[in-house]
Order: C-alpha cells, then sequence, then structure tokens
C-alpha cells in the first residue's frame, strides 16, 4: 500500500480547513458603511447610464473637482458630489465615501459635513493640527478600511467610508480633514480631532500624524 | 431598515467570515482580503436584487473578491519582494502543523488553492465550483485532486510520527 493512501481526501481537506481557520481574520466592518459604499457605487453606475459619465470622466481627467451637489435627484438625508457621497444614517451618524478617482472639493465638503451638524476643517494642499488634539478620536470617527497606526495605502479604485458621530465630538473640537493631491494621480487624507481655536496648517504633508487620526491614499485605477 | 436591506444586513453578518477566509486562503494576505471582500460586500449590496437571488451569493462575492483583486495584483507584481508561492504562514501559530501546512497550501497553483478554498469554506460541490471559476467540472476535480495529492505530502510525515509515537512500547 502507498504510504499516501493513509489520509483520505476528506482527512486533508479536513486538516487544512483546521490550519486555515486558526488564522485570525477581522470582524465584520459595520454593515452600514458597506451599503454606504455599494450606495455610492450604484449612483455612480446610474450616472454613467444616463450618460453624465462622460462629463466625469473629463472632470477627472482635468482634475476640476467640481461639487456638484445635489445634482442627480439625491434622496433626502443623501448629498451627492462627484467626488464623496454623504449619507445620514438612522442612528445619528452620518457616512462620508470618497471617491478615489476625482479631486476632493475641500470648500464643499466642509460646507456639506457642517450641513450634518459635523464640524469640520477640509483643507486642500495644507493640513491643520493642533499638537496631539483633543482625546476621542475613535469615538467620533470610525474609517473603513481601518487606516491602523500606519499610512494606509488603498488598492487602486478603492473607496474609503468615514462614519462620523457628531454626537461624539468633545466640545470646542473640530474633524481636521487635509487633502494632499500628488503628481501620480493619488490623494492623501490626513485626518484627526484638533482644537477649534487653537491650530495650525502646514502646506506638506505629514509623514506622521501627532495624535490619534489616520492617513488614507486613494489610488485612481 | 427596509426588507432588503434587513436582508443584505443578515446574508452580510453570516457570510462576511467564510467569504474572508476563502479570500485569505487564496491570495495569502489577510489584510488584503479584507479590502477585496468589503469591496465584494459593496458591489453585492449595489446588485442586491440580482445577487440576493443568486443560486450562490457567497461564492458570487468571493469570485468578485478575487477579480477585484487580480488587477490589484497585476499592478503591484513587480514591486512585490516575494512572488506569491513564496508566501509562508505568518508567525504564532500555536501548532507547528498548521504553519507548515499554510504555506504548502500557499505554495499550490493559485486554481488548486482557489478550488480548496471553495470546497472548504463554502462547501461548494465541482459543479458549482465549476461554474464559478468558470471551467469544467472535470478540471475543478483534477485542481482538487492535485492539490490534495500535494498536501497529503505535506502531512503524512507528520502523521507517520504521530503514528510511531503512539505506537505501544
Amino acid at each position: 500500500m502507498n504510504v499516501h493512501d493513509e489520509m483520505s481526501e476528506n482527512e486533508v481537506l479536513r486538516a487544512a480547513s483546521r490550519s486555515l481557520s486558526a488564522m485570525p481574520v477581522a470582524s465584520p466592518p459595520d454593515v452600514e458603511a458597506i451599503m454606504a459604499s455599494g450606495r455610492a457605487r450604484r449612483m455612480r453606475r446610474m450616472r454613467r447610464r444616463s450618460g453624465v459619465a462622460g462629463l466625469s470622466v473629463a472632470v477627472a481627467g482635468t482634475a476640476l473637482g467640481l461639487g456638484l451637489t445635489g445634482v442627480f435627484g439625491s434622496a433626502p438625508g443623501t448629498i451627492r458630489t462627484m467626488s464623496f457621497t454623504i449619507a445620514s444614517n438612522p442612528n445619528g451618524t452620518a457616512t462620508l465615501t470618497i471617491s478615489p478617482k476625482v479631486l476632493i472639493d475641500a470648500a464643499a465638503l466642509q460646507s456639506d459635513l457642517r450641513q450634518y451638524g459635523i464640524p469640520a476643517i477640509v483643507t486642500s494642499g495644507s493640513f491643520c493640527s493642533s499638537g496631539l488634539g483633543p482625546a476621542g478620536f475613535s469615538q467620533v470617527v470610525h474609517v473603513y478600511p481601518a487606516p491602523g497606526p500606519r499610512r494606509h495605502i488603498l488598492p487602486p479604485g478603492m473607496h474609503a467610508t468615514f462614519t462620523i458621530n457628531p454626537a461624539a465630538m468633545p466640545a470646542g473640537a473640530e474633524l481636521s480633514f487635509g487633502i494632499f493631491r500628488f503628481s501620480s494621480g493619488e490623494q492623501q487624507a490626513d485626518f484627526m480631532l484638533v482644537n477649534k481655536n487653537s491650530y495650525t496648517c502646514a502646506s506638506t504633508p505629514p509623514s506622521q500624524l501627532p495624535g490619534s487620526g489616520g492617513q488614507v491614499v486613494f489610488r485612481p485605477r | 431598515m427596509s426588507s432588503q436591506q434587513t436582508e443584505f444586513a443578515a446574508f452580510f453578518q453570516a457570510s462576511w467570515e467564510p467569504c474572508l477566509r476563502t479570500v485569505v486562503a487564496v491570495v495569502g494576505s489577510a489584510q488584503l482580503a479584507e479590502d477585496q471582500v468589503a469591496e465584494a460586500f459593496a458591489r453585492a449590496w449595489a446588485s442586491w436584487p440580482k445577487v440576493g437571488r443568486h443560486p450562490a451569493p457567497r461564492a458570487w462575492v468571493v469570485r468578485t473578491a478575487l477579480n477585484a483583486g487580480a488587477s490589484w495584483w497585476r499592478q503591484r507584481r513587480r514591486e512585490l519582494p516575494l512572488a506569491d508561492h513564496d508566501l509562508t504562514a505568518p508567525s504564532g501559530l500555536d501548532d507547528g502543523l498548521d504553519a507548515r501546512l499554510l504555506t504548502a497550501i500557499w505554495r499550490l497553483p493559485r486554481r488548486q488553492r482557489e478550488v480548496i478554498a471553495l470546497r472548504i469554506f463554502l462547501d461548494l460541490d465541482n459543479a458549482t465550483i465549476a461554474r464559478q471559476l468558470g471551467i469544467e467540472a472535470g478540471t475543478v476535480r483534477m485542481h482538487l485532486s492535485r492539490g490534495v495529492t500535494a498536501l497529503r505530502h505535506e502531512l503524512t510525515p507528520a502523521k507517520n510520527m504521530e503514528a510511531g509515537n503512539e505506537r505501544p512500547r
């Protein structure tokens, strides 16, 4: 008898299953964030079908980054622009989904976040910080994919979603959101909480954030 | 929540782990797999009227995740220090056999890994795996057989050693 006959196919598969199942894997992310990302994808598909795609591509190609709030017949509670979508959730949070393809319009994003009760300083080509910043970032912002302690580079074409809870914002704090555009077409978003009345802005992308927050790099497909 | 949202949320909660484990088994990177599976679930929700009626929706998610990752891998291949057949198991596993077997799994050709992972975690039969991968059922059988044979080579010395240890003195 061949020695390999000792293990049946099922035994081998069970052993493989045990080994693969021993690997730790991430628990499921917030389903609301997944659904928000799916909704944004569906809207983009509808726009393409309705012929607005040509405009989208032209805008992306020339990096004009227009903020076309509400142009596409948004449902109440949802703001859609070429570069981002903000949707309100039943629990009072808002989900921000950022497209990797279009230059983010900082002024439009700041204004639209405020409509959801989220005080924010959104800057393009600079990032504002105030030392370590107020505590409580993780209670205010849930990012998917989670950026971790270091710069998180997303696969090309992948969106990032930020679920923001304005009710958890510490008094006197604002969300600082800095966007940097690189010649490669990549965009880097740096974000953290800052003290509303005491912060400084720098025009170089921070290599590391002084306090809790995150850095995400979007790559066009 | 609408009934569709409730249905999708239940599907997502029940299917996240098996889908993620399937993709991890194929791509070998938990972080990359997590990104790809999340993207696939977002696409599933974007097309939920269709995906919700799919005969094997978890397989749809896995296939979409793997397809989404294919172009990413192609673009990054030049930057990777290791080819995918050089992937090794993460350290920290308690059982030495696990680490060795995981390494053996990731040294299999990709198609064999896909077939084995779909069988193990999604419990799909050969015909369904064949439909998902766009290949013949006989080809699935061949990949499964070759993959199992390769893993058996890895497992058998350990099994023989265990049998030897258990032999009465």
